[in-house]
């Protein structure tokens, strides 16, 4: 090599070095805070006092991901500073998934009715679903986990489903290394995804949730003590329980596609109708009761009625992560 | 020589500064190392926070994301051949090489520019790859024409020691840029750019394109004829067989992860068994150049019994684990680079790169299908017994593939 590209290359790196720590400077140093005052609004349909939302402020870090509660049609801000990308609560606890503090990993959160953490428990990848049982005893969390392109494995991207101990804080056990089986017999395969748990509300240790395998979602039913799920059928994602545990809420996919629709399954007779929500919805739906629905679409949450019957009505604009309150929180 | 100083101070200094007296690999590997090392950096910048991009800036499912870089990998595997070829018949590996640094490179530009829409992240994605499957062959065989015939596994471990260090680096460059700047993650794509840049900058400025082994100007260039030869050469077949009845029994790491992570969580799998093929890429190059590189790499191959071993248990310590993963890491540096210096050393030199290509393409495509075939045989018979299936296909591929290599050791009767 010529001194002169020696010259040419020690200058390079030298501009290289500036340009980009200046323009990192540049980006850490300067305002990273929009000043509008942007926050979920209410919107115009329903006057409730019993729904818990987080943020949907993108372009500002320090709102977004904040918990707030609609209360007679006006949105407020919880106390405390947790910031979370799934937000649930139930029985007086609630799990807060987000990115850790750090900025570099992501975190659970446990937390109490004062939105005081109380357990942080690490994940292994980005939020996605969070659940607690009815009675308090266990949450479920599912993150997706990248592979990673390191020494060219795959980057297919999947998922992984922990169950939580609400009393000690600490994830107890993973779906991944659970039992599961299909009409009577042992079912396995490499590309087992499980995502979506929904307690039963009257026996929180059985559960359902979903098995992506292939060109399947399959609805599962389980035992946590049991370390054990069955198969039911198939073509049924985050699926959620309406509070007298009768019927299911799921995202139904729209053939092959990233698209689902909304639907509600009967538990006793397996019998299923869609929703008068018309638009792709990729979210494990709320019920605020047992005849209405709550859920998000990335941006605002809106409700619909169960039944089929009726419209859909924005409930928060700017907000995600529905979540149904005991009254008086 | 002051450069060739500086990236070893850059590597790990003090190691480094202990061997290098014995550790005697040309300057143009140290140059593609670094180049490498850069172009890694760039990429898993990007390929770390990608997921995070999507889904928290543009609201996408990551699996969009894994749908389309699936795809475009099968593509790259072929255009290595293709790359390959045309390195050795234009006789500008240095050249076709700089071209699929440079695709990626743009790819990077392309993402400050307009990397805020699905398809716009999945032509880049594509980009990256494409670019990958272009530059491999010719930059192994500019590694391979660099090298003495007696240090080629050496300064394959080298290179591929300094490419990993790079894919471990990027991961934290990209953290550290999001720490100090929250949710900016346009810094993070200009710095991954200036990465790349750099990496395009230092190939062009400091590899030598002629290297010592390099076919001499006056014979004619290689014809398709020629290239396409190459699988009737006895020693070469052999090999290409060796390497394909190898992989074909091999189960792919990503898929040996899945089945580590049914018996224990733990979040860290291939960044222990990325570090074990750092630390273990150069001194096992050495010991491959030194008692042989067919027994090493078929050791290599071996290691892959402590991971089938670890799946085989019920259940799984930490320690074990750790064990399981250094098995890992040793078996990439075992087989990943000596298998390149093997071909390296038997390949005629103006045919180098159009035989490093068909061997790399040989070797992902086995992996692919054996990904397949592991897969199914998971879902029909179960883990453990799929499992049973494979290492026992693996032991006799190794008992197969030690005549086959032995005898393309042998020096050719005629030429």
């Amino acid at each position: 090599m010529g001194n002169r590209s020696g010259k040419i290359l020690v200058g390079l790196i030298a501009l290289c070095v500036v340009a980009g720590g200046a323009y990192v400077a540049v980006a850490a140093l300067g305002p990273n805070e929009t000043t509008t005052d942007a926050r979920p609004q209410a919107g115009a349909v329903l006057d409730r006092s019993d729904v818990m939302v987080r943020a949907v402020e993108p372009s500002n870090p320090r709102l977004n991901g904040r918990v707030f509660v609609v209360d007679h049609g006006k949105v407020k801000q919880l106390p405390g500073d947790l910031s979370c990308e799934r937000v649930y609560f139930a029985a007086g606890r609630g799990i807060c998934m987000g990115v850790a503090p750090s900025g570099v990993d992501y975190t659970a959160q446990l937390f109490d009715a004062k939105m005081q953490s109380l357990n942080t428990i690490p994940l292994s990848g980005l939020p996605s679903r969070a659940r607690i049982s009815a009675d308090g005893r266990y949450g479920a969390m599912t993150v997706f986990v990248s592979g990673d392109s390191y020494l060219e494995s795959s980057t297919a991207f999947s998922t992984r489903t922990y169950v939580v101990d609400m009393a000690s804080g600490k994830a107890i056990d993973q779906l991944e290394q659970f039992h599961v089986s299909k009409d009577g017999k042992p079912f396995d395969a490499i590309d087992f995804n499980f995502w979506g748990i929904t307690f039963d509300p009257n026996d929180s240790d059985r559960f359902y949730a979903t098995l992506g395998t292939g060109d399947h979602h399959y609805l599962l039913e389980g035992s946590i003590k049991g370390r054990e799920m069955k198969v039911l059928r198939d073509g049924v994602e985050c699926p959620s329980l309406s509070p007298d545990g009768k019927q299911i809420a799921y995202k139904s996919r729209i053939g092959h596609s990233s698209r689902w629709h909304l639907r509600v399954l009967d538990v006793a007779t397996l019998k299923d109708h869609g929703v008068a929500e018309t638009h792709s919805i990729d979210d494990q739906a709320e019920w605020l009761d047992n005849d209405t629905l709550a859920y998000s679409d990335g941006t605002n949450v809106y409700t619909v009625p169960a039944d089929g019957s009726g419209e859909p009505g924005l409930l928060v604009r700017d907000a995600s992560s529905p979540v149904r309150l005991p009254a008086g929180l | 020589m002051y450069q060739v100083e500086a990236s070893k101070a850059l590597l790990k200094p003090k190691l480094w500064a202990r061997r290098s007296a014995r550790l005697n690999v040309p300057r143009n590997v140290v140059m593609l190392g670094m180049v490498s090392m850069l172009t890694d950096v760039s990429s898993e910048m990007v390929a770390t926070i990608l997921p995070l991009y999507l889904v928290f800036s543009l609201g996408a499912s990551p699996l969009a994301l894994g749908a389309i870089d699936g795809t475009y990998r099968g593509a790259a595997a072929l255009v290595q051949v293709a790359s390959g070829f045309v390195a050795d018949r234009w006789r500008k590996p240095k050249e076709v090489a700089g071209a699929g640094y440079g695709i990626s490179a743009v790819g990077k530009v392309a993402l400050v520019a307009a990397g805020n829409t699905i398809g716009g992240i999945g032509a880049i994605v594509a980009f990256d790859r494409i670019g990958k499957g272009i530059r491999t062959a010719p930059r192994d065989a500019l590694i391979s024409l660099s090298s003495s015939k007696a240090g080629l596994a050496t300064a394959f471990g080298v290179h591929r020691a300094m490419d990993s260090a790079g894919a471990m680096l990027g991961p934290l460059i990209a953290f550290g840029i999001l720490l100090a700047a929250p949710a900016r993650f346009d810094a993070v794509f200009v710095v991954s750019t200036l990465f790349a840049v750099l990496g395009v900058a230092v190939l062009i400025l400091t590899v030598q394109g002629k290297p010592k082994r390099a076919p001499r100007e006056d014979k004619p260039a290689p014809s398709l004829r020629a290239a396409a030869g190459l699988v009737k050469d006895r020693r070469f077949a052999l090999l290409l067989v060796a390497a394909t009845v190898l992989s074909l029994t091999s189960v792919s790491d990503a898929m040996l992860y899945v089945g580590l992570q049914r018996k224990i969580d733990f979040p860290l799998l291939y960044v222990i068994t990325a570090v074990a093929f750092m630390g273990l890429a150069i001194p096992v190059g050495q010991l491959a150049d030194r008692v042989g590189r067919v027994p090493v790499l078929l050791a290599g191959y071996a290691l892959l019994f402590i991971v089938y071993g670890a799946l085989l248990m019920s259940s799984l310590g930490y320690a074990l684990l750790v064990l399981c993963l250094l098995g890992l890491g040793g078996y990439f540096a075992a087989t990943e680079g000596v298998l390149a210096a093997i071909a390296g050393a038997l390949l005629p030199e103006d045919l180098q790169a159009s035989g490093l290509g068909m061997l790399t393409t040989v070797v992902s495509i086995g992996n692919l299908l054996s990904s397949l075939v592991f897969g199914a045989l998971w879902l029909e018979l179960g883990l453990h017994k799929a499992v049973l299936v494979f290492g026992a296909a693996l032991a006799l591929a190794i008992l197969a593939a030690v005549p086959l290599l032995l005898r393309s050791q042998r020096a050719p009767l005629h030429g």
